[in-house]
């Protein structure tokens, strides 16, 4: 059971990540198109639909991923101080309750959505006419993949309730990797744990709380 | 027992809401579909407080009272749940956000903050409180360029929080300096905060930034000056420093020609060049040395050349304008080239600075000369000066060579609309050149080889950050390129600012476009979701419920900005800002056309109101943050302490924007007015 939940991590991860690259391309595109068009006078009407699409791609493909490293932002204001089972009890809930049918709705009419778009093969209003329907797949795709990743999600809380902790996830980079700074800045644990001579006298006075 | 604190907190705020709820809801004579709105947003926000990832209950709590509202109509609710998943994405607004997280991440990973605060506090070594003043400086300018919180406040907390304990300064003063420092890039354009409320309410990114500029200037120096006032006074909280910390050591060559000449830089440079007493050291070393020197010299001299020439361009509004937007473009664009040479890219931010009044048409005013030279005379003996200096760093070959480009550049868009006779240069031009010329002396009277030395340091991690700064805002602010472009450009700077520090490699990249693709996915799935959210609340008629029951209060303008003002206070403690802009901004938003609030005045007082949440105790990030790399003694009480006269200023601030709403609106109303 554990394999088949991280084999769903690792696809949402790698998907995600491999769209992750197109802010690479996204930035060098318009830093060229930039260039482009006031060095060399020659702007190009397609670029700004090829960066909205570029964007739009991004980070809905990145959704899932974002859910897999539970990275979407959360009220933490109580969560963070429940235990591990009030915590799975009230995401199972609210999974069921509020994520289940929206990414199914949103998968569906994005499914239908962008049939009608493939109908019609539709393209976009510039004067180089891009075709627009790849990028509205876009939606059921991150949708579905959104809801497979939520269903090991689910997965999870129910582990959570009957062993009473969260079962592990694959390590990614993280935005404030505490050790990865310190390494960065060259500051050892020891370092700071003698910094605390400094501090000591001035808690004596205020009573000595510690 | 911390915990059940943190517990009761959460549960009374939820109490009071859905308390706050069932009371209207019974009061209301008959329940109609707005009702169901507002039962609806006070549902949100305690299911929000549960903790369930925000995007998600958003989109599942819209959806269903979509459905309600279409009274219960599927296929108009699916039509309107991926017709705003596919605005979302196609919202060229929002495309910047990535960017600009990515070159944050850049930024960040360029590892140039030690290095950065280690010659900002060489720099101010005279200041009082100046290791809390280089820390309020590192925090302003790496905070602005990054725009992460929790990373600066680490760092920050593992570099400056030492040094300040040695150096015998308070605990919470200390802690106070880094954890309000980390915050100021929420404000301090470009921050994503401000492209958040702009795609929310509508308003110009462009215009909000250029009305967030001042303020968070403003609220940088508000701080740094309560900082230097505090060490003045109390001088036991924050003692000057040893000698020893202050002591710059200097290169052996260096070392040399001081001993055998003077310490006073440029004439002991120029004495040793004189074969005879060259000191045994080579001579490419000592023109590699006054050829830094000389960078201050060479910058005024690029300024004030260009500005005599704007200075006595005719007097013509259109091809004023046209050569200020003919000329920058080309300079913006030299900072993305130009850079692949050396660390810094001079043009393009010389330009930026330096251009503003052209673009303004009318006559120039040679100030601009003066305002770029004003640092050298505030600095006083400091390495500040060269804030204006925008110059190459050393194998400053490619530095001495560009401005001629420049200017040329500028001649040939000049020429042929300077067929007119030139105007004789106003007088406020020569006193402004005549300022300058005098702080340049002064400068170089008291340049002595130990400043050399730190102002080597600066050039090599403050300018750079401050030119890639500039240059992104520049270009936005002054209409050059759309916020999207600056952004990418941003982002091109921080690969080249990586590059150059030797900090270009796959993991770093790697990690930073990950991060990018998890932090914009965040933010944009966000707006998925509460674009389906917003929908239902206007199809509910919530909205008309709302500005009913305002308008019922009778308020007054000022009563109407400071209820909503402490709305978004109060809220912004269970919830994140993310989540208060693009939830409840589009409530308050259509508000204050009733009363006559200016969208980008208000958009300006949220973000200053949103970063206080940021140092609101219990719930301030920041601290914990701060806590996680202190040393085990030092207490969260402290340090919450420590951000309460932060805190405290920072409300000043909003009142002072409040009061005089010019500084936040007076550099738009310039621009686009």
């Amino acid at each position: 059971m554990q394999k088949l939940l991280l084999a769903v991590d690792r696809l949402s991860t790698w998907l995600g990540q491999l769209f992750a690259w197109f802010i690479v391309v996204l930035t060098f595109l318009i830093t060229y198109e930039v260039f482009s068009r006031y060095v060399l006078n020659n702007p190009h009407d397609w670029n700004l639909n090829v960066q909205i699409m570029l964007y739009g791609t991004l980070f809905m493909m990145a959704g899932a991923y974002t859910l897999s490293k539970n990275g979407h932002v959360r009220g933490d204001v109580l969560y963070g101080f429940f235990r591990p089972r009030t915590q799975a009890t009230i995401d199972l809930i609210l999974y069921v309750i509020f994520f289940l049918p929206g990414i199914v709705a949103l998968t569906y009419a994005g499914w239908g959505y962008a049939n009608e778009a493939l109908a019609i093969r539709e393209q976009t209003f510039s004067a180089t006419a891009l075709p627009l329907y790849p990028f509205k797949f876009v939606i059921p795709v991150a949708g579905g993949m959104l809801l497979l990743q939520g269903i090991v999600e689910i997965v999870r809380c129910i582990t959570c309730l009957r062993d009473g902790e969260w079962p592990s996830r694959e390590l990614d980079v993280e935005e404030v990797d505490v050790d990865k700074l310190k390494e960065m800045v060259h500051v050892k644990d020891e370092d700071i744990a003698a910094l605390d001579k400094y501090v000591a006298p001035a808690n004596y006075v205020q009573g000595g709380k510690s | 027992m911390k915990i059940r604190k943190e517990l009761w907190f959460g549960f009374i705020i939820m109490g009071l809401i859905v308390a706050g709820t069932l009371a209207m809801l019974i009061s209301a004579p008959t329940i109609t579909n707005g009702h169901l709105g507002l039962m609806m947003l006070a549902l949100v926000v305690v299911a929000i407080m549960l903790g369930f990832p925000t995007a998600f209950t958003l989109m599942g709590m819209g959806m269903v009272f979509t459905w309600l509202a279409y009274e219960e109509d599927t296929t108009k609710t699916l039509d309107l749940m991926v017709q705003s998943a596919f605005k979302v994405m196609s919202n060229d607004v929002l495309i910047s956000i990535p960017l600009f997280v990515f070159m944050g991440y850049l930024v960040e990973r360029a590892n140039l903050i030690e290095k950065l605060f280690k010659s900002l506090h060489l720099a101010l070594a005279r200041v009082p409180g100046s290791l809390a003043v280089a820390t309020l400086f590192t925090c302003a300018v790496f905070a602005t360029a990054t725009g992460i919180v929790g990373a600066v406040v680490t760092l920050m907390g593992l570099l400056a929080f030492p040094q300040m304990l040695k150096g015998g300064y308070d605990v919470r003063l200390s802690a106070g300096a880094i954890t309000a420092g980390g915050c100021l890039g929420i404000l301090i354009p470009p921050s994503v905060l401000l492209i958040v409320y702009g795609a929310t309410a509508g308003v110009s990114v462009v215009q909000l930034y250029a009305g967030a500029f001042f303020p968070g200037i403003m609220l940088a120096g508000l701080y740094i000056l309560y900082v230097i006032i505090l060490a003045k006074l109390k001088p036991e909280m924050a003692p000057p420093l040893s000698e020893q910390a202050r002591f710059i050591e200097l290169p052996p060559m260096t070392q040399r020609i001081s001993d055998a000449v003077s310490n006073r830089a440029l004439p002991a440079l120029l004495t040793a060049l004189k074969g005879s007493r060259n000191a045994g050291v080579p001579s490419d070393y000592i023109l590699k040395q006054l050829g830094i020197t000389l960078l201050p010299a060479i910058v005024f001299a690029l300024v004030a050349g260009l500005s005599y020439r704007s200075a006595t361009e005719p007097l013509d509004p259109v091809a004023a304008m046209q050569s200020g937007g003919l000329a920058e473009p080309s300079g913006s664009l030299r900072e993305g080239r130009g850079a692949s040479g050396g660390v810094q890219e001079p043009p393009g931010s010389s330009g930026g600075v330096q251009e503003p009044p052209g673009a303004g048409g009318g006559l120039q005013e040679p100030p601009a000369a003066g305002g770029l030279q004003e640092p050298p005379s505030a600095g006083g003996g400091l390495k500040e000066p060269p804030g204006s200096g925008v110059q190459e760093p050393p194998g400053a070959s490619g530095g001495v060579k560009e401005p001629p480009t420049a200017t040329s550049a500028s001649t040939a868009n000049a020429a042929p609309q300077a067929a007119p006779e030139r105007r004789s240069a106003s007088r406020g031009f020569w006193i402004g050149l005549g300022v300058g010329a005098i702080a340049l002396f002064g400068l170089y009277a008291m340049l002595s080889f130990q400043r050399l030395e730190v102002f080597k340091m600066l050039l090599a991690s403050f300018f750079p950050l401050v030119i890639l700064i500039l240059a992104v805002l520049g270009s936005i602010v002054f209409g050059l390129a759309t916020p999207t472009e600056a952004a990418a450009v941003g982002a091109f700077g921080g690969f080249i600012l990586a590059a150059a520090y030797r900090q270009l490699n796959m993991t770093m990249v790697k990690e930073s476009v990950f991060l990018t693709a998890k932090t914009s996915a965040m933010v944009c799935w966000l707006f998925v979701g509460s674009a389906i959210f917003s929908a239902a609340f206007a199809l509910l008629g919530g909205q008309e419920l709302v500005e009913r029951w305002v308008m019922s209060m009778n308020l007054s303008k000022t009563q109407f900005l400071l209820l909503s003002q402490a709305i978004i206070f109060v809220l912004g403690w269970p919830l994140e800002w993310t989540e208060i802009i693009v939830i409840f901004m589009p409530i308050f938003i259509p508000l204050l056309d009733n009363f006559g609030v200016d969208p980008l005045f208000f958009g300006l007082l949220v973000a200053l109101n949103l970063q206080t949440a940021f140092l609101s105790p219990p719930v301030a990030m920041a601290a914990f943050y701060l806590k996680g790399v202190s040393p085990p003694h030092v207490t969260l009480n402290q340090i919450f302490a420590g951000m309460l006269p932060f805190m405290g200023i920072q409300v000043l601030a909003i009142f002072l924007l409040y009061m005089f709403p010019a500084i936040g609106l007076w550099l738009p109303q310039v621009l686009y007015k």
